[in-house]
């Protein structure tokens, strides 16, 4: 049993040292130090956008034009009108002052705010990529919980080979796979699932407009879930696993409980430690988007957005969808963080 | 129990499922009846607002929804009357009058000069109005409407005029708008002139337009035109086939190989509107006659840029590069589809395949073949070793440069890829000149007068190095002559053989290779689609040209029969999916429930 001890000393130290009892003070302020951490990271995040896409090669208002003739003349009112006629210095001075006030610019592509944009994309991200993770997450827990507990089973192999498969298996080829099978049908099987969009053209109104979305969701759901749930199915069934031959387990058995019962009140709570993390973890890349998920099945979510503004390239939107996705990511890492403070007793005292 | 609940509950949820997969299906019912075409697009558009839109989607769709000054007519693509009904010229060819026609916008206001009136004022006065047509406006000095004659003057004559790719927006409609730069135009119906009006625009997703019972010509005959945005050709491609669109355009050879033997698909290969050339930096120079980049000095030799060009077998690169499905190119960048202005070598001038007149001219000229088989510059300082710029993830480019490569060895060129991403290679190739030759191309309008213009002098990049959208850094004085010749000339036929002269110009003087015109190819459902008349109407294309003629001509199959089996089959799917999702559910349900049980009683 010293392994917990041993593990829990950095946090310890972190929450301040003679802290040694869990007081809600000492979480208060080791949640407040963390988040001083992620300011400072988002502060970073922001000096470092700017500078990154001034890097990127190419002039931003020849690729706007697309190929479409513009004379001289109307290249330099684009530039003007894009301030980009400016020394850099006032750019960025520009930049952090409208990014502090959530003024994310207009796009060069759109020319609408870029904010708006995010706005309208956000919805349909996180109902399939939230979904998605929602999905994988239970079926990877479920499948690794099973696996570890019968490690070494028929289930065990078959459900950790499959998933191990999928994992490796390219997502867009995965994507245009099922797009094919269930979408397109093969031979006499017709297609069954919708593959382009979050609705039909024609959508119906009231719980039909439901029912036809989740028609929708299920080929970009179905190929989200395929190629992630293998890393929470991993996780779950390594750390329970841990857990099998700990004597607190032996002596629940020995106590006579239920087969069940040891797993489920014993042996997983103390295993859903490191997939807790990994979840947190995830939800930050959900704002994100899944770029090819979204991409094959034409899904209008951030991850589109982002692939449309890399492929212009529009400087103004993926500044705006970068670093909507990296503070995400910060902000939910800090809550991993806290949260797992206030999860594990022996993270917040020794 | 356990069990006995799941199951329970599993049947409620399939009961209730079966109920509403059924009042989906009522709910759609309105919807058939009603003659609909379906087009699919590879991209969404980025604006409504036509002073703002860019992408060639939307200017498609803009064209279907508004009139213009004049269009290309549906046979001969000369400039015919559309919203002007005529038109006339002062002598100088600085004044011209265009009558505008008495006809209606889609809300009933009568079509007025006013409306041209402002909206080229509009361009003229405001620059976020110039965003989209901004140099169809850069000569005109002033425009004003008497009645309904619209007189424009314009600052020095242009034969181009006629065609003009401004749409007409309604003035009483149009003039609230006090904030171009950031208006999006999504107000729905729109006030249109054109045979369509849009209705609905789910961004990114679809756009829905309704015929206009006030077109001029008559009401399309369909009552409904979608088109639905993919955004990726394989997924277009598997709607097409599938039926969830009826007409997909601007494929890629392997892209149309996927659909040319399905049985429900007209799979449509027409001579196209493209050009695909190469660019050879023959001394890049910037608009105040400097060097710059570092082009190979071999390149500045005509002689040597002839060599390329003879060593080039066209006809291989369009069987083995496009699959056949392409045409060699013997003239320069008009395509054969414009008849009118298509110029094509004969005679002493054209260059045909022949790497051993190729070798003649290179031996002559002085560049020895080294002990390698490369050869040298004739004071022997330097290999004749050139870059081939091209994007990257384009394996039809990809392919193109090793066949280069294997035809330039033939004559002691060494030849090797460079792979640029798009916005470098804009960089590279139009405005810092780092490159020997690289691939390019232009989709051609009506009047070629546009991508002629790319060979400009004044199109090279200033001195402080911005692009001017020059496509060779070319600057040459008998083309910029010529160039202002046709400008003045007003006589179709007279003009055309000026612009017929300066593809010669560029032929001979090779700073770009024409190699071969691309066919149009693209797809429609015959259980869709009863008749569509391509522009121009013998052998023309259907989506992606400078007309709306396709879309208004389309006549779509029985309507009912259709339009049912259509939404039924994605209804169908719906509850055929979502039945069977249930009874997995179920399924997996019960076994799970059975596995506790029996692992309960094992161990218990």
């Amino acid at each position: 049993m010293t392994t917990p001890l041993e593990a829990a000393e950095p946090a310890a130290q972190a929450a301040g040292p003679g802290d040694e009892r869990p007081t809600r003070r000492g979480t208060l302020q080791y949640a407040l130090a963390k988040a001083g951490g992620a300011l400072f990271s988002i502060a970073m995040v922001i000096v470092g956008t700017f500078f990154v896409f001034r890097l990127l090669p190419g002039d931003p208002v020849r690729n706007l034009a697309q190929g479409r003739n513009m004379t001289p003349a109307q290249l330099d009112l684009e530039r003007r009108r894009l301030g980009l006629d400016k020394p850099l210095i006032d750019q960025f001075f520009q930049f952090v002052g409208d990014t502090l006030r959530l003024d994310l610019g207009t796009s060069y592509e759109y020319k609408r705010p870029v904010i708006d944009l995010i706005g309208e994309r956000i919805g349909p991200t996180l109902l399939l990529a939230g979904t998605g993770l929602v999905i994988a997450v239970s079926l990877g827990v479920w499948q690794g919980t099973r696996a570890g507990w019968r490690h070494g089973s028929g289930f065990d192999r078959f459900s950790t080979g499959l998933s191990l498969l999928l994992w490796s298996v390219p997502t867009f080829w995965l994507g245009l796979l099922l797009m094919m099978v269930f979408g397109v049908g093969i031979g006499p099987i017709p297609g069954l699932f919708p593959f382009r969009g979050i609705e039909s053209v024609d959508a119906p109104d009231g719980f039909a407009y439901v029912l036809d979305v989740a028609s929708h969701m299920v080929l970009p759901c179905l190929t989200l879930v395929a190629v992630v749930y293998a890393q929470y199915l991993l996780i779950m069934r390594s750390s329970l696993l841990e857990e099998v031959g700990q004597d607190y387990v032996t002596v629940a058995r020995a106590k006579g409980l239920r087969d069940d019962d040891v797993r489920r009140k014993h042996a997983v709570p103390n295993a859903l430690l490191p997939t807790v993390t990994l979840v947190f973890m995830r939800i930050g890349f959900v704002v994100g988007g899944a770029v090819t998920v979204e991409t094959i099945y034409t899904w209008p979510g951030l991850g589109q957005l982002f692939y449309e503004a890399v492929r212009v390239p529009d400087f103004t939107l993926m500044q705006g969808t970068f670093m909507l996705i990296t503070v995400a990511v910060i902000v939910m890492n800090t809550l991993a963080d806290v949260v797992y403070h206030v999860l594990d007793p022996r993270v917040r005292s020794a | 129990m356990r069990k006995w609940f799941a199951r329970l509950a599993a049947l409620g949820v399939a009961l209730l499922v079966a109920g509403q997969g059924t009042t989906a299906a009522l709910a759609q019912e309105p919807a058939a009846g009603k003659k609909i075409i379906r087009v699919g697009a590879t991209q969404s558009m980025d604006s409504m607002n036509p002073f703002l839109a860019v992408r060639l989607i939307s200017t498609s769709i803009h064209r279907w929804m508004y009139g213009f000054l004049t269009v290309p007519d549906s046979k001969t693509l000369a400039p015919s009357p559309d919203l002007a009904e005529s038109w006339s010229t002062s002598e100088d060819g600085l004044t011209w009058t265009f009558k505008i026609r008495q006809a209606k916008w889609s809300d009933g206001q009568p079509i007025t000069a006013e409306d041209a009136a402002w909206t080229f004022n509009k361009m003229m006065t405001d620059d976020a109005a110039k965003t989209a047509n901004g140099p169809a406006v850069e000569n005109f000095e002033s425009v004003t409407a008497n009645g309904q004659d619209l007189i424009i003057k314009l600052k020095a004559p242009q034969a181009s005029m006629l065609d003009n790719p401004v749409p007409i927006m309604p003035k009483h409609v149009w003039e609230k708008v006090t904030d171009m730069a950031n208006y999006d135009a999504e107000v729905y119906p729109t006030v249109s002139s054109g045979p369509y009006f849009a209705v609905e625009h789910k961004k990114d997703q679809y756009v829905k337009l309704q015929a206009n019972p006030n077109y001029w010509r008559g009401k399309p005959k369909i009552d409904e035109l979608q088109v639905i945005f993919y955004d990726n050709p394989q997924a277009a491609i598997a709607g097409l086939k599938n039926g969830d669109i009826d007409l997909l355009g601007r494929m890629s050879p392997p892209e149309f190989e996927a659909i040319q033997n399905d049985p429900n698909i007209v799979a449509w290969n027409q001579q196209g509107r493209r050009s695909a050339y190469l660019q050879i930096n023959h001394g890049a120079t910037t608009s105040d006659g400097k060097p710059v980049g570092d082009g190979h000095p071999a390149l500045k030799d005509q002689k040597v840029r002839q060599a390329l060009h003879y060593a080039i077998d066209k006809q291989k690169l369009v069987d083995e590069v496009q699959n056949g499905l392409a045409k060699p190119a013997d003239g320069s960048i008009v395509p054969p589809m414009y008849q009118d202005f298509f110029w094509e070598a004969t005679g002493d001038t054209k260059v045909t395949y022949d790497p051993a007149k190729a070798n003649q001219i290179l031996d002559d000229a002085g560049y020895k073949k080294g002990p390698d088989g490369i050869r040298t510059m004739p004071d022997g300082k330097r290999k004749l070793e050139f870059r081939f710029s091209i994007h990257t993830d384009t394996p039809i480019e990809d392919k193109l440069a090793e066949y280069l490569t294997g035809f330039f060895k033939e004559i002691g060129i060494s030849l090797t890829t460079k792979k640029l991403d798009s916005s470098k290679f804009t960089e590279e190739t139009g405005v810092t000149g780092l490159f020997d030759i690289a691939i390019s191309g232009w989709s051609v309008n009506p009047d070629p007068e546009e991508v002629l213009a790319t060979h400009l002098c004044s199109r090279r990049p200033s001195p402080t190095g911005e692009g001017g959208g020059t496509e060779s850094f070319y600057c040459d004085e008998t083309f910029e002559k010529l160039y202002k010749e046709q400008q003045k000339e007003l006589d179709r036929a007279k003009r055309a053989e000026i612009i017929k002269k300066m593809q010669e110009r560029l032929y001979t003087d090779a700073p770009i290779i024409a190699i071969y015109y691309t066919n149009d190819l693209e797809g429609y459902r015959k259980d869709r689609i009863a008749s569509i008349t391509p522009i121009p109407e013998d052998n023309g294309i259907l989506y992606g040209g400078s007309s709306y003629w396709p879309f208004y001509t389309v006549e779509a199959k029985e309507a009912a029969a259709s339009g049912s089996s259509a939404e039924g089959g994605s209804n169908t799917g719906v509850i055929v999916g979502v039945v069977g999702g249930v009874v997995v559910i179920a399924l997996a349900g019960f076994l799970l429930s059975r596995r506790r049980k029996s692992t309960a009683d094992e161990r218990e």
